[in-house]
């Protein structure tokens, strides 16, 4: 067993070791994103005006090429994300995609997280509680319970309650 | 004449559902199986009176009634036939109509597959909670979306045809009743939740004999919303398939919870735990179906998708409140009498993933939910417009979906109870090289990223874990290693992961590019050159249409076309879209709002699209393996000793048989 | 059926009432959600832009009879600055109406009317005004990035400018001689002279919008 288990070990160690390497690479040897992932990327942030539901990026009312174009034209004068989608949001207030960090629109960041912590903490509460409760005493009525379990599938199944099932598995 | 005999059928089906709840209420209360027996003549009528109106609403489109509201305004003498058929669910009346009828159907299936036990309390009072549900739908059709409301067309009228975008592709004819199938489908094993709630019958049964149910409407609802993304990938012309916009949201959220349900139910058949989770469950999705209906129609959120605007918002929101008070108030008043006495051993074992599974889908639900509607509740709050869109949901989503990769790696190699650690090493060994292969493959042909890199490791991980599966499985029982649940679920997780990898790779590597053109300039996209040959226009009785011409790397001509309506002057592209295995051209040619300027061309040429479509199809083939039942088998069944025989083709024959036996128990 | 509900006493007594106090969580927070949902107004806020008090973004530009149009040289007199196109049916219901408002006021010399194109060709506004009059300076070549700046959504679009260079109206759709009136009285009569002049200090301190159209317009050429 010991040699095999050496194996495995050597085994799930390299594949960590080629793993972290690769993410390392693949994370930190990107490229800058080009002008035109730019455009592309911060027209997906602008909803379009005129027609609901789609971003600036995905329609083709005309506003909504008037607006790509304006992008383009900033994108190429070196405008950063930030001013760019703040000129826009001047002009047509309410449309950026992504709400803000502050005020009212923050909570739309804040609740997801704070469900997160919520749910991880009455996880690790339920495992906590559950436990103990591997030796749970058997009384009178548990006895009773997978008894008559056992007599009704013998008796083939065919009963009309089906509230019994769960005993069988 | 179509309206009164759509009206009659719609007031039948009132009566027959108010009728039917109203005998099953007597009957459960008074302890009298006849009246309880009546419920599949009431069932019956309801189906029939769904295909009446249905019928009659169909007959009065191909006529061209114009007397009919619903076809004054959706019909057209010009529609092309489908189209004209489909106009029955793009209008917001006639949507209600499809959905009594595949409500009719389900009921009708359940009162027949339950005929012998229709004086059981369970059936009756699912039953009876399917009559309500029917009776509200047909009560919409009563009141406030009336589909056949009498009109006085002038003379020589000609209606403007359905809404244009859904006028241009087939696939419109057919998104919507899958969707449906789903989403109505819901209705069955939630009927049996309230059953079960109300009776107080703790254990499995309930649960057991709607399992293929929900597997079914679980099935239609994933192959509706695939069929809705590539509607849109094919018609939009922007070379997306999930723009996160409400309507799809409102697909999205019952299918996350009934997918946790899927899962989780495994749990509690195995183990007998999470009871009044899984009721929890299947309430929510079948009221967020509800919700998301209430959410297309009412006009609350705008969407590109959504239905005019109407009176109906008010019934859905009360039916859904309806629906929430009644389900919550059933889960406070019996849930803690129906919690089951088992516990999870471990965090690591299979009821362990499963719960973990369960957290994550949830979570997904809550963000797309709070996505959704949280515009509505800044305006409640203080009165500001705001958007939320695809950047928030992706922040949001893009590290629970790599969660759920890693889960859908780890869970199925997991035993039940308990697993040691030197066990899932073993297992999880082979699966973790394939992933870490994938991984630096992807880092090799230039992908960057952490999520992207990350997502395609994960995927390979997940991919190999379920190949390693259906190795072992087939290996041990040939064929029969690819049905059962255990194992068509597989199959539907390599769905997944196809899903999974198209959606990393198109969203990475997606380049396009737009340029206005004259005939004879050209300009080029990740490497492809498209130089506009022609623009011709045509002019059709209905639209006038301009064609491009684009001619990709000097060899094959794409032609995009976007028609212009004469009724209303609408403007819809039907993009020219060249699919190989491994990345399309899509071309879209658009006047913008400038019919006389120079076309605009646009590319978008994407990855690994056909991976997407190839995913939902394996998805849907892994549901219907997952429907027949698997190896194990209680070895009272009869059937269990016959399956030996090797015959060329004993899989119907012994498919059927168990599959009754089990649900008849 | 009489036992499980036998163990479920048992069970119930040894734990507490989790099920309850969830779903009386869940029931509060969905009733709120409910109540929230029936009580949203939906649909966005008409005539509203955030322009309104502010400096006007730049128009500027060659019009169509060959000469140059500069909206910060009209102040002094009050502007409408009318977005439009040929191929945009309710612009040309409207037209009618501009004609009215601005021959109205061309004796008193009091307002200007300006046309800014969008998405359109100059030949088919030289021939619509050709057609059917209106005497006031067209932008036509080039334009259509204006429309972004002032917040255009769909045409028409018209902003009344005051005469200190400040947005004070936006009309959305066609706009008619009566409303054009009734507006441009109102702005008179709301803030007489007094205001005037608070705005103008203002308005030429208020160097963020203004700094912004002329970088954009820098860029745009």
């Amino acid at each position: 067993m010991s040699p095999r288990r050496r194996q495995l070990a050597l085994s799930w160690a390299a594949v960590a070791v080629v793993v972290v390497a690769a993410l390392a690479v693949g994370t930190f040897a990107a490229d800058d994103p080009t002008p035109a992932e730019r455009v592309r990327s911060l027209s997906s942030q602008f909803a379009c005006p005129k027609c609901v539901g789609q971003s600036v990026q995905e329609s083709d009312a005309g506003i909504a090429v008037e607006i790509r174009a304006e992008i383009v034209r900033r994108v190429q004068v070196g405008q950063g994300d930030g001013e760019i989608l703040g000129f826009l949001e001047s002009k047509y207030p309410g449309n950026l995609l992504t709400p803000s960090a502050s005020g009212t629109a923050s909570l739309v960041w804040a609740l997801p997280v704070a469900g997160a912590v919520l749910a991880l903490a009455g996880l690790a509460y339920a495992f906590v509680r559950w436990r103990p409760r591997d030796d749970v005493e058997v009384d009178a009525a548990d006895r009773d319970l997978v008894d008559d379990a056992l007599r009704s599938r013998r008796t083939g199944g065919a009963t009309s309650d089906p509230g019994n099932r769960g005993a069988r598995s | 004449m179509n309206a009164a005999i759509g009206s009659a059928g719609v007031a039948l089906g009132l009566l027959a559902s108010v009728f039917g709840v109203i005998t099953l209420a007597v009957g459960i209360r008074s302890h009298k199986p006849l009246l309880l027996r009546r419920a599949g003549t009431y069932a019956a009528l309801i189906l029939v009176a769904g295909l009446i109106a249905a019928a009659a609403m169909e007959r009065a489109l191909i006529t061209r009634d114009f007397t009919v509201r619903l076809v004054f305004e959706n019909g057209s003498s010009l529609t092309p036939p489908l189209f004209n058929f489909a106009s029955l669910w793009s209008a917001l009346e006639g949507s209600i109509i499809l959905w009594a009828v595949i409500l009719g159907g389900y009921i009708a299936l359940v009162a027949w597959k339950f005929r012998r036990r229709l004086d059981d309390p369970l059936v009756a009072w699912a039953l009876l909670t399917m009559f309500v549900v029917a009776a509200f739908f047909f009560a919409l059709m009563v009141g406030p979306a009336d589909p056949f409301v009498s009109v006085n067309p002038p003379v020589g009228y000609d209606g403007p045809g359905p809404n244009k975008l859904l006028q241009n592709h087939p696939l419109m004819a057919f998104h919507p009743p899958m969707l449906y199938l789903g989403y109505v489908g819901f209705t069955v094993p939630f009927a049996f939740a309230i059953a079960a709630l109300v009776t107080g019958r703790v254990g499995e049964g309930w649960l057991v004999e709607t399992r293929r149910w929900t597997l079914f409407a679980w099935g239609f609802l994933t192959l509706g919303i695939a069929l809705g993304a590539w509607w849109a990938y094919e018609v939009l012309g922007w070379g997306g398939y999930w723009g996160w916009d409400p309507v799809e949201n409102a697909s999205l959220l019952p299918w996350l919870t009934g997918t946790a349900y899927l899962h989780s139910v495994m749990v509690q058949e195995r183990r007998g735990m999470l009871r009044v989770w899984n009721l929890a469950l299947l309430c929510a999705t079948f009221s967020l179906t509800i919700l998301g209906t209430f959410l297309t129609r009412s006009g609350v959120v705008e969407s590109v998708h959504a239905f005019s605007e109407s009176s109906i918002g008010a019934w859905l929101l009360a039916f859904f409140g309806a629906i929430v008070v009644v389900t919550v108030g059933l889960i406070g008043w019996r849930g803690d009498r129906l919690r089951s006495p088992g516990s999870i051993d471990s965090p690591v074992s299979r009821e362990g993933a499963f719960l973990a599974n369960n957290i994550l889908f949830g979570a997904f639900a809550f963000v797309v939910l709070l996505g959704t509607v949280f515009p509505l509740v800044v305006e409640a709050l203080n009165d500001d417009q705001i958007s939320v869109g695809s950047p928030f949901f992706e922040r949001m989503t893009v590290p629970l979906g790599l969660a759920l990769l890693t889960m859908m790696a780890i869970a199925p190699v997991l035993p039940w109870r308990k697993a040691s650690m030197e066990t899932l090493g073993q297992r999880l060994q082979w699966p973790a090289w394939f992933g870490a292969a994938a991984l630096v493959g992807s880092v090799a042909i230039g992908e960057r990223g952490l999520g992207t890199v990350a997502g395609y490791g994960l995927a390979g991980f997940a991919a190999g874990a379920a190949i390693r599966q259906v190795a072992l499985a087939t290996r041990r029982q040939g064929w029969r290693g690819l049905v059962g649940r255990t194992n068509g679920g597989m199959i539907v997780h390599l769905g997944v992961i196809l899903i999974a990898v198209g959606i990393i790779a198109s969203h990475a590597n997606v380049v396009s590019r737009e340029q206005r053109l004259e005939p004879g300039e050209s300009f080029t996209v990740a490497g492809h050159e498209l130089a506009l040959v022609s623009v011709e226009r045509t002019d059709t009785a209905r639209t006038i249409r301009t064609t491009a011409a684009v001619r990709v790397d000097g060899g094959q001509i794409y032609e995009p076309q976007v028609n212009t309506y004469r009724v209303d002057g609408m403007t819809i592209p039907t993009p020219s879209v060249r699919t190989t295995w491994s990345h399309d051209i899509a071309l879209t040619v658009s006047l913008g709002d400038w019919p006389d300027g120079p076309v605009q061309i646009r590319a978008v040429v994407q990855p690994l699209m056909s991976w997407l479509w190839t995913g939902a199809l394996l998805m849907g083939l892994g549901t219907v393996l997952a429907a027949f039942p698997g190896r194990r088998r209680r070895p009272t069944d009869p059937v269990s000793g016959a399956i030996g025989v090797a015959e060329p083709e004993p899989e119907r024959d012994p498919d059927a048989e168990p599959e009754r036996a089990e649900v008849r128990t | 059926m009489t036992e499980p509900t036998v163990s479920d006493d048992v069970v119930e007594s040894r734990r507490p009432r989790m099920a309850l106090i969830a779903s009386s969580v869940v029931g509060v927070v969905m009733v709120a959600f409910i109540a929230m949902l029936a009580l949203s107004d939906s649909g966005p806020d008409d005539g509203a832009s955030p322009l309104l008090g502010n400096a006007a973004p730049v128009v500027v530009g060659a019009t169509l009879d060959g000469g140059t149009f500069d909206l910060d040289d009209e102040r002094g007199r009050w502007v409408l600055v009318n977005f439009f196109a040929t191929w945009c049916a309710p612009c040309r219901v409207e037209h009618p109406e501009l004609i009215a408002f601005h021959g109205a006021h061309a004796e008193a010399g009091d307002v200007e009317v300006v046309s800014v194109a969008f998405q359109n060709d100059v030949e088919d506004i030289s021939t619509f005004f050709a057609e059917n009059g209106g005497e006031w300076p067209v932008l036509a070549e080039d334009v259509s990035a204006f429309a972004v700046s002032w917040g255009v959504v769909a045409l028409p679009e018209s902003f009344l400018v005051s005469p200190q260079g400040i947005v004070v109206h936006k009309f959305i759709g066609g706009v008619t001689l009566a409303d054009l009136e009734s507006i441009l009285a109102q702005a008179r009569g709301l803030p007489p002279d007094p205001v005037e002049s608070d705005l103008e200090p203002a308005g030429a301190e208020s160097e963020e919008p203004a700094g912004d159209e002329v970088e954009h317009l820098g860029m745009g050429s």
